[in-house]
């Protein structure tokens, strides 16, 4: 025995190889188990294929499953971000979906090349203070850079996905030049007060401590489920005819490309983009179904009912770099 | 520069084989040393790819503000712990007042809450609707804000309260330990209380309270929790969003070989001072006897450890037991939650038994042989202190992928990877111990008949048990904590209880990772008592 049979035997001692059953599907998953959970059960159930949550964050996992190559053991990626998808695709780490998962779902939701396809879609909308009244006269996402909002408005830091995110969106819908512009003015009403958590920003807007803020709608319905006579309502920005549109971005599903069962993979995502599998994935977060005739929790504005910005969302990928770039050149905190 | 330290490193080990014959001892120490560079070995190979104009983009956007804030923050921390650990020591250690061993006690027990639970907790508790924040408001008026603690002052607040236990217990254990023969000396030479405290006791003090500070600040430089929550950049969060936010692994490695370079220079300059620093004590040198207090004395001194224990650790635990009350009233507590506790407990302590047998050799070696080249493979072995969990983790995965595939999936992986992480606490605790055994003993033995096993197993063994099993507590504690890695590394669906706190965290379910903080608390308790009672007998 050499030296280094001797330490593998050794050390797998040590570390059991956890056995994976062969019915066992496990789902590298960017989203909280709470609205994951659920679906999965339900879909457990109609099959009888276990599924395996494997929870964490979207990047970090697809670094994880970018690394692991063809070593790895998940046999799906599942992230809150369109962004994170799409640079799974970028780096080739994806199997290409069939046209029956692919099919139930408006293109504009998937990625180009097929290798996802969008779940359920968050509506980056504002939440504003319902005492305030040059906050409920706010019409655009760009009025936030208004010197009116100093110390008024509430943000995240510049990490958050879904701030890159919406800030790509309006990259593309409204040009770099804009965006840049818009970016500096919050900057300097911001003052370097960000906040790390979106239902701080909706708390902050409710106690009227600050008078408007950037967040996805969930955020507001779930802090308006707990406080209901709180004054915060959603404004839908950037409406109207000269209006671009709110920003959406998906949360969406991949097989991984070295996924020993790709057959029981894709009945998982068939399944989610079924008419029943939508309802229950977007149902416990108050997102939207991606599929057509589904529709949302009741609290929320209907899909349809507002315009929502025209890019197609694997494009939060392709220019996710460049937005970062803007962010850091801008300085944001 | 990378290859010069390489040519460096290789230098020093051929002189090492050559000199005198490599013995089983040099050949383990070194394989040890090799294991826990693998993570700078990638480091290094990926920071290798980046080229010049690459490093002058990295140099001009981000390093001197990085630079800036982290030996700030770092600085910071170090006077903040010494504050706090020095003062509690010296009153624990010198003065007999009711509740003496409770205190020592409060004073550990903040080493059992992570760095991003503290964080957590106070920006929590002082939200205007906090209690801290209310309290604030009752005190200031409704009008005055509350601090902000998003910046240096809180991350420096939170690392504090975090680290200063690991100054407290190396100067507590060298305050009690040391003799008075010199201070009486000071004092009949006519200099008073103070002047005796600045002259005679610090400098006595500095190995010990340097020891505990550096613990203190290399877990600053490789904090990932705290930082990330406070949203203050140092290097440790520069290179996570590097990596995860941009998949750039060449620019992570830029930055972390960088922060490595940072953090062996402090050490070095560490070991140096304390290497010009050795005190020896004669045998019969009188001890100090704990001096009585007078009511005065005691209210003070209990008002100001009251002080430290309530932000501290009464703070955070009144708030995990809260909202933890509250989870299991909604029944939100599942049977999983328990799977997770018992995946924690047997990680750390697979982890804690293997780092303290890998640190043997090193520690030893050391000891044995007090040359250039020991000190600098013991020197090596605190590279995993320095490095980021994430990049700790990618690079035991690229290594275990490309070299021993079979290992991958299991629990292998993570280990090796907390091993890694936590050796330096290992073979610093017995490195400490091994020093005070001297050569002869090992003669004795050796003269008496015992062959080299004999002797290490009757003779050396049971003199540096306080030391490994010191040892062991510290790495327990800080395996049992440990996230970064341990949110790549561990197989799939295994979650311990620091994974689901920041899982719930990050889906801004805060509350519902109360129970899981709390358990930890609970968890590390009967450890503690074991590191206890531990330094009570030495």
């Amino acid at each position: 025995m050499n030296m280094r049979q001797f330490f593998a035997v050794t050390l797998s001692l040590i570390g059991s190889n956890l056995a994976h059953a062969a019915d066992t599907l496990t789902v590298f998953s960017g989203r909280s188990d709470k609205f994951v959970k659920p679906v999965i059960e339900h879909f457990t159930q109609e099959t009888g294929i276990q599924v395996q949550l494997h929870s964490g964050k979207s990047t970090g996992l697809l670094n994880k499953l970018r690394t692991e190559g063809k070593r790895t053991q998940a046999d799906l990626f599942l992230s809150n971000d369109a962004g994170t998808l799409q640079k799974g695709s970028d780096l080739g780490l994806f199997a290409i979906l069939p046209d029956s998962a692919l099919e139930p779902i408006p293109s504009n939701y998937a990625a180009k090349d097929k290798t996802w396809v969008g779940l359920s879609a968050r509506a980056r909308v504002l939440v504003v203070n319902s005492k305030s009244k040059s906050a409920k006269a706010v019409q655009s996402v760009f009025d936030l850079a208004k010197p009116e909002f100093k110390n008024k408005l509430a943000i995240t830091n510049s990490t958050n996905e879904s701030y890159i995110a919406g800030a790509t969106v309006y990259m593309l819908a409204a040009g770099k030049k804009r965006t840049q512009a818009w970016l500096e003015g919050m900057k300097s009403n911001v003052d370097g007060k960000v906040f790390d958590k979106h239902s701080k920003i909706v708390k902050a807007v409710a106690s009227g401590k600050k008078s408007i803020g950037l967040v996805n709608h969930y955020y507001v319905y779930r802090h308006l489920a707990k406080h209901p006579k709180d004054p915060v309502s959603v404004l839908i920005p950037d409406q109207g005819k000269d209006g671009m549109g709110v920003a959406w971005n998906v949360a969406g599903i991949a097989i991984s490309k070295h996924s020993k069962k790709k057959q029981l993979a894709q009945k998982l995502v068939e399944y989610l983009v079924s008419e029943q599998g939508q309802q229950q994935f977007a149902e416990e977060n108050r997102e939207y179904p991606t599929r057509k005739g589904v529709a949302a929790s009741a609290e929320v504005p209907a899909a349809g009912s507002y315009k929502v910005a025209d890019i197609p969302m694997y494009q939060l990928g392709t220019q996710r770099n460049a937005t970062i770039d803007l962010l850091e050149a801008v300085g944001m905190p | 520069m990378e290859r010069l330290l390489l040519r460096a490193i290789a230098q020093a080990c051929c002189n090492e084989m050559t000199n005198k014959k490599l013995g089983p001892l040099a050949i383990t120490a070194i394989a040890v040393v090799f294991l826990a560079a693998i993570p700078l070995l990638f480091v290094i190979y990926n920071s290798l790819q980046l080229d010049a104009s690459q490093w002058a983009g990295l140099w001009s956007k981000r390093l001197p503000e990085l630079l800036w804030n982290t030996l700030a923050l770092a600085l910071l921390v170090a006077i903040g712990c010494f504050i706090l650990g020095v003062s509690a020591a010296w009153w624990i250690a010198r003065y007999e007042f009711p509740g003496r061993e409770i205190a020592a006690w409060l004073m550990i027990l903040p080493l059992t809450i992570p760095t991003y639970v503290f964080a957590h907790i106070y920006t929590s508790i002082l939200e205007d609707d906090g209690w801290l924040g209310r309290f604030w408001h009752f005190i200031m008026g409704a009008n005055t804000a509350t601090p902000d603690i998003y910046n240096i002052g809180g991350a420096t607040l939170v690392l504090s309260l975090a680290g200063f236990s690991y100054v407290f217990l190396m100067a507590r254990s060298a305050l009690s330990h040391s003799t008075r023969t010199l201070e009486e000396a000071a004092r009949i030479q006519g200099a008073n209380k103070l002047q005796v405290f600045f002259q005679i006791n610090l400098p006595l003090l500095r190995p010990a309270i340097a020891a505990g500070l550096a613990v203190a600040v290399l877990h600053v430089l490789s904090d990932f929790g705290a930082v990330s929550m406070l949203q203050y950049q140092t290097f440790t969060l520069s290179i996570y969003l590097q990596m995860s936010g941009r998949f750039d692994y060449q620019g992570a490695a830029g930055l972390s070989m960088v922060l490595v370079l940072l953090s062996l220079t402090f050490l070095v300059t560490e070991r140096f001072f304390r290497a010009q620093q050795r005190y020896y004590s004669a045998r019969q040198a009188r001890r100090h006897i704990p001096q009585k207090t007078s009511t005065t004395v005691t209210v003070l001194i209990w008002f100001w450890l009251g002080l430290i224990t309530l932000f501290a650790f009464i703070l955070p635990l009144a708030w995990m037991l809260h909202w933890s009350l509250d989870a299991w009233l909604q029944d939100a507590i599942d049977r999983e939650f328990w799977t997770y506790t018992t995946n924690s407990i047997t990680v750390a302590i697979l982890a804690a038994t293997a780092a303290v047998i890998c640190a043997f050799p090193i520690a030893f070696y050391n000891a044995r042989k007090r040359s250039m080249g020991s000190s600098l493979i013991l020197q090596l072995s605190s590279v995993g202190f320095v490095l980021p969990g994430p990049v700790i983790a990618l690079g035991i995965i690229s290594f275990i992928l490309a070299q021993l595939p079979v290992l991958y999936g299991g629990m292998t992986a993570l280990i090796l990877a907390l091993v890694v992480r936590f050796l330096p606490l290992a073979v610093q605790s017995q490195d400490a111990t091994l020093q005070q055994l001297t050569p002869s003993i090992e003669q004795a033995g050796r003269n008496l008949g015992a062959g080299p096993l004999e002797n290490l197993w009757l003779v050396i063994l049971p003199m540096i048990r306080s030391g490994m099993a010191t040892a062991w507590v510290l790495v327990f504690i800080d395996a049992l904590k440990e996230l970064p890695a341990t949110l790549i590394l561990r197989p799939t669906g295994f979650d311990t209880l620091p994974v689901r706190i920041w899982i719930e965290a990050s889906e801004e379910m805060l509350e519902l990772a109360a129970p899981a903080a709390l358990m930890l608390v609970v968890g590390t308790l009967p450890i503690i008592w074991v590191l206890m009672k531990n330094n009570q007998k030495t």
